[in-house]
């Protein structure tokens, strides 16, 4: 399904089996609930009972025997009461004001599960009940109704380029619309969960089902009065997390740390499904609106997007999401003139948090949904007029990036719309024909996403990796590698691997990448924003290749009397003698007793040029571009939206390994499914009202459509070996494709996902026009 | 507390258990037996992460009281799997085809394919479908789970073609 991979590489570019496979086939895999820790306390927390008030006071029943477990009440922190994230507006125990409904207020632990809930169910809180603000919908009628002041403002940033004001005001017909998305769960299958024990040095070594280690540690020295380097982070098997354990586990991991080293013993909390749902993170709720002018020759002469996200109760994250959001809200299309403002408001519900595509899912929903009504105001089909306007090599983005390298595009558009025959099959659309059996549609969606941290992120940041030559677990030498990055089931494990072995000339099965461990890894940064195979990937590769000239060097003077060596393929070479194999050198090596350790820091190209106050400049390091299709047929009885294929074109760079990759594109595909059709919840009396299994449904194997994948490799050549992001785009552009296709289906344009048949219905006979 | 003792065929080895009378199999399996190949997602019996064949028929071991599962039932769990030549069959074509990511959900989807093949070695598509609709992954889109199945179930195929 893959184009040819680059001759000159060995293990790059082959579907290797993941490393971690055969354990979790096996049922060997030791996630964070799998694992013996004698004498473990089980973890429960105080929760608000309302979603905005002011707190009275805590009241502990007195006929309970409080002795049995151990409490942690705001006045029992060691440190300042705060959750160290980008704002620090959120408390880690609420004390004062309550700003959701679930907010900790008192944590206990219990040598039992249910003793733990025991006690909790003896805690009143007292509160004084004040107004909340529990929707989107609120938040934008007070936001366009110059009531903004009334709403908590968490963040706002504007992106300008030319005079879109200026053009929209002397344009002769503006196209306006709004869209809106709801929430979405990450729903790893693994729940939450988080040990802490305090360690005999002093401080708190913390285990669990995380992306970041390097944001736990820092995040908590606040609350634990602790330094860093007392605040042991490792990561246990984790069971899939798409964003939602990227920032939240500082929490949990928070709760234990505090009760453990109040308790003096290990402390865990593992969520139950309903606990999970109710109180972590979720995608941002948004809404865009978009207002374009059109020049006469069908280009886009001035675009104009505002873009609001609900932030839930604090910051945390949110900032950093809306930057995304508003980066790839107007990217796709030629114009001079590009005004972007976004905003986050806070509302009262658990804080919204990272999800794959970051706020670019937001923003493309608008975005694609927009371009189709553009494309049919100049005469043009939905895919000649993306043709006609999409961005390509040389082209201006809308922070005045210059596209340069590796740019896939108009290339996946054009590939999507041939294999998918979209021209012919558009004539066929049944745009709401009465008397037909079913409407059939066909929708298509253009889109980007920016590989890496923004901008010139990555160059201040600057991450590290190490490797190191030693024993592996089968007792032969081999290459243990050294970075925070984290496997949670996206294949980061084998491909960092892979990428290592490419580099140091040595077989795959002689690298080893194991869980990060703050005390030993250096970092490399968060595993987050489609950046692990691109830069971590790119950072190994260099590592690899410096230990392949120490390894070389060592074997000249160790085993080849001084002669000029070289490493490859696990073999090394020296002129006149025969080739010896890595593994027998390498224990001539060892036996010297000399450590052999290659680090490598990441470098972003000199070029890059970023200002973050202004928002202008090179937003990212590299893009990745792709092509959604989408076909639906709607039963114009129940109008149920039949999803029947989908077409999917990505130019994602180099491709390390084709079976992960297509692996993480068919999940992100049908994670979209979700986000487009099926995924639902709202806030209801301070709570998500789809808070089980049973009533937040996601995708079964029954919902997955026909696919036809195809990746086209526009190797990032600056970033070797020349990966880019490619986690985070397979969510970016589906919705959009199937809402083009549903308006083809029925003539009748969908403005929020999910599109349910009660959404079709009230759009289609209750007055809304299309 | 009342308990319960049973002696069971638990992964083709009999083992006796004592537990309280309310514990769910999944309990019981984990912290009494120490499979903790047997995974808990929701509890509620929708996710079927917690997937074991009692008697040959997939339950959702979070739903099912211990105190069901009679004397003498057969169990098999993710662990047991590699006894059984179907099951080293399924589990090789899991890892070749790419069938495993956060693995969370693995050890309940193997055993629906377990339950599938072994009473169907020639399943339509749509039929490999719906035996792991009740197992969500939220990983893989289910597309390379399927080819595992697919793919063991043309290997038996090839396999009874060549023995006749």
């Amino acid at each position: 399904m893959t184009q040819q991979s680059d001759g000159s590489f060995r293990i790059i570019g082959r579907s290797l089996t993941r490393s971690d496979a055969e354990d979790k086939v096996r049922g060997k895999a030791q996630y964070l609930d799998d694992l013996t820790m004698p004498g473990v306390w089980y973890a429960d927390v105080v929760r608000a009972p309302v979603p905005c008030g002011k707190l009275l006071g805590l009241h502990f029943d007195e006929s309970f025997d409080w002795t049995q477990v151990v409490t942690v009440k705001p006045e029992d922190i060691p440190g300042e009461n705060i959750v160290d994230m980008t704002g620090l507006d959120m408390p880690f125990l609420a004390y004062d004001r309550i700003q959701y409904q679930g907010e900790p207020l008192a944590l206990i632990a219990a040598p039992s599960k249910a003793l733990a809930r025991e006690a909790v169910n003896h805690v009143r809180a007292e509160v004084e009940e004040l107004p909340a603000i529990q929707s989107i919908q609120e938040m934008v009628e007070r936001h366009k109704t110059g009531l903004a002041d009334s709403l908590r403002l968490l963040e706002k940033k504007e992106i300008r380029r030319g005079d879109a004001e200026g053009v929209l005001a002397g344009a002769g017909k503006v196209l306006e619309g709004e869209y809106w998305t709801g929430f979405q769960e990450q729903l790893y299958i693994e729940p939450q969960g988080m040990a802490a024990e305090p360690m005999e040095s002093g401080g708190v070594y913390i285990r669990g089902s995380i992306q970041c280690p390097y944001y736990v540690a820092p995040e908590l020295m606040k609350v634990l009065n602790l330094p860093l380097e007392k605040i042991r982070v490792e990561q246990t098997v984790t069971g899939g997390a798409f964003g939602g354990k990227e920032e939240f586990p500082t929490l949990p991991g928070g709760y234990c740390a505090l009760l453990a080293l109040k308790a003096g013993r290990p402390v865990k909390m593992v969520y139950d499904r309903h606990e999970d749902i109710l109180f972590t993170t979720k995608r941002h709720p948004s809404w865009t609106r978009y207002r374009t002018a059109l020049a006469e020759d069908g280009r886009i002469a001035a675009m104009e997007v505002d873009m609001i996200l609900d932030g839930g109760a604090y910051t945390t994250i949110s900032p950093v999401v809306l930057y995304r959001g508003i980066l790839h809200a107007a990217l796709g299309y030629r114009c001079e003139n590009v005004t972007v403002r976004g905003f986050v408001y806070a509302s009262n519900s658990f804080p919204c948090g990272a999800f794959r595509g970051f706020g670019a899912p937001q923003a493309y929903w608008g975005l694609e949904s927009h371009v189709e009504d553009l494309a049919e105001q100049a005469g043009l089909g939905p895919d000649e007029f993306r043709l006609k306007n999409c961005l390509q090599e040389g082209d201006i983005t809308p922070t005045g990036q210059h596209l340069l390298t590796s740019v896939g595009t108009p290339a996946v558009l054009k590939e999507a719309l041939r294999r998918s025959d979209f021209h012919a099959k558009l004539a066929r659309c049944d745009q709401g024909r009465p008397g037909a059996k079913s409407w059939y549609g066909i929708g298509v969606s253009f889109f980007a996403h920016g590989a890496g941290f923004t901008g010139d992120g990555e160059a201040k940041f600057g991450s590290r990796a190490a490797m190191e030559l030693g024993r592996l677990s089968d007792g032969r030498p081999g290459l243990t590698l050294y970075a925070s990055s984290t496997e949670m089931g996206q294949g980061a494990k084998t491909v960092l691997a892979q990428m290592a072995a490419e580099g140091a000339g040595l077989p795959f099965d002689r690298v080893f990448y194991p869980l990060p461990d703050t005390r030993v890894v250096p970092d490399s940064g968060p595993t987050v924003a489609s950046r692990t195979t691109m830069v971590v990937g790119n950072i190994l590769y260099h590592a690899g290749h410096k230990m392949k000239c120490l390894l070389e060097e060592a074997a000249a003077k160790h085993c080849f009397g001084g002669a000029s060596v070289r490493l490859e393929g696990g073999r090394f070479f020296a002129e006149g003698v025969e080739a010896r194999p890595f593994e027998e050198v390498a224990e001539v090596l060892l036996a010297q007793g000399e450590p052999l350790r290659t680090e490598h820091q990441f470098a972003l190209p000199p070029h890059i040029r970023w200002d973050q106050e202004r928002f202008v400049g090179d937003a990212y390091p590299a893009y990745s571009w792709a092509c959604n299709v989408a076909e639906v047929e709607v039963d114009p009885l129940t109008l149920q939206i039949h999803l029947r294929k989908i077409t999917a074109v990505y130019d994602v760079g180099r491709i390390i390994n084709p079976t992960l990759a297509i692996g993480q594109l068919q999940g992100g595909l049908v994670q979209t499914i979700g986000y487009a059709l099926m995924e639902t919840m709202q806030v209801r009396k301070g709570l998500y009202d789809a808070n089980r299994l049973q009533t937040y449904i996601i995708p079964t194997a029954l919902d997955v459509p026909e696919m036809d994948l195809q990746f086209l490799e526009y190797s990032c050549d600056e970033l070797a070996p020349g990966a880019k992001g490619l986690g985070e785009i397979t969510m970016n552009g589906l919705a959009p494709a199937i809402g083009n296709a549903v308006r083809r289906a029925t003539g009748c344009r969908l403005c929020a996902i999910p599109m349910r048949p009660e959404d079709l219905y009230a759009t289609l006979y209750q007055g809304a026009k299309d | 507390m009342n308990t319960i003792t049973r002696t069971w065929n638990v992964n083709e080895e009999e083992r006796t258990v004592t537990f309280g009378g309310l514990h769910r199999l999944l309990d019981v399996l984990r912290e009494d037996l120490g499979l903790t190949g047997v995974k808990e997602g929701c509890g509620e019996g929708e996710c079927g992460a917690c997937t074991v064949l009692i008697n040959g028929d997939p339950v959702t071991s979070c739903i099912v009281s211990a105190v069901q599962v009679p004397e003498g039932a057969e169990i098999l769990t993710v662990e047991g799997l590699e006894k059984l030549e179907l099951g080293r069959r399924i589990q090789k074509a899991y890892m070749e085809k790419g069938s495993v990511q956060c693995g969370f959900c693995t050890p309940g989807m193997l055993m629906s394919s377990y339950a599938l093949l072994s009473r169907n070695s020639r399943p339509t598509e749509q039929e490999i479908r719906e035996a792991h609709a009740g197992n969500l992954c939220r990983c893989t889109g289910y597309e390379k789970i399927v080819d595992a199945v697919r793919a063991v179930a043309d290997e038996l195929e090839q396999g009874t073609r060549s023995t006749v």
